[in-house]
């Protein structure tokens, strides 16, 4: 099953390093930001961090994703890593999701592979 | 064919399917509108076999509702659908249709989650949060009908009256701002 990669936060950007895992699936290690296999070089680690809290803005800014805050009520919003939306745009591969029916039932975009799609964005509104 | 509502109300969708037989899925959080810097409905993309976007975000019709607004003849855009569906026939060759949907910008990508927590926090009955963070998402994206347009039944506007009107100048005026293609 694929998981949508956008994150929701209450409590404000600022987090402890346990929890990076938690919020973005990633950990801050002596050699970077890990998640599995792979690590991003942090070059200037300080600036991940607001006194001994991380900032997870800029923890996401760092793998290239979009981060909101609303101060007031301590939501923060991070999107997608913006490869995804690239992908589409300038390389024309579709991006999979997962999404519920209308009856609640979640289903994946790539279950559909190995067929003709037509993509219809639409509303009520 | 795969429906995605960029909706949260779930009976509003629901009300228009009867009888349907594809998928139709429910887009609270706009993601879709993210991955696919989809700023307004419809919008109607052709997706092959191998998941390449084949005709990338384009302004399509199922039917001539808007005509008089759009000068777009649904019957024609449904001609080509049906070609492709047939024998793969497009309407725009693949060099064409690379780049011809322009990347969110920055406060249009930023728009996106600022409307995410104001869903949220209007889901959590914080009517004031909410109200707070759709006129940030607006103010930062006023021509993205996913976020003003989509706003407003979350605000108790009426999405079809006077407020339409509004949004409808300023789009016009701004110059029909949409990412991907329209016409036949």
């Amino acid at each position: 099953m694929t998981t949508n990669d956008i994150v929701m936060l209450e409590g404000g950007p600022l987090i402890d390093a346990a929890g990076l895992e938690d919020a973005l699936g990633w950990t801050l290690k002596p050699e970077g930001l890990c998640k599995d296999d792979t690590c991003v070089i942090v070059n200037d680690r300080a600036a991940l961090f607001d006194g001994d809290r991380l900032d997870v803005t800029a923890v996401a800014s760092l793998l290239d994703r979009p981060a909101a805050t609303d101060a007031e009520s301590g939501l923060v919003a991070i999107g997608a890593p913006r490869e995804q939306r690239r992908a589409a745009v300038n390389d024309m591969k579709a991006p999979d999701f997962v999404l519920p029916d209308i009856n609640g039932l979640p289903m994946n975009f790539s279950d559909h592979r190995s067929k003709k799609k037509l993509l219809v964005a639409f509303s009520s509104w | 064919m795969i429906a995605v509502a960029i909706d949260e109300d779930v009976e509003a969708v629901r009300a228009g399917c009867d009888g349907i037989t594809y998928p139709v899925l429910i887009d609270a959080e706009h993601i879709v509108a993210e991955l696919y810097a989809i700023s307004n409905v419809p919008t109607v993309l052709m997706i092959d076999e191998d998941d390449n976007i084949v005709q990338p975000n384009w302004s399509a019709y199922a039917s001539d509702t808007f005509r008089e607004l759009t000068g777009i003849d649904s019957e024609k855009q449904m001609d080509h659908i049906r070609a492709w569906a047939k024998d793969g026939t497009l309407r725009m060759s693949p060099d064409d249709a690379k780049g011809v949907v322009g990347d969110l910008s920055a406060d249009e990508e930023e728009a996106r989650l600022v409307f995410r927590i104001a869903a949220k926090l209007r889901r959590d009955g914080d009517t004031d949060g909410a109200e707070r963070n759709f006129e940030r998402a607006n103010a930062l994206a006023p021509n993205d009908w996913t976020v003003r347009r989509a706003s407003q039944p979350l605000r108790g506007v009426n999405p079809f009256g006077e407020a339409f009107m509004e949004i409808y100048t300023e789009f016009n005026e701004a110059g029909r701002p949409y990412h991907g293609v329209t016409g036949h």
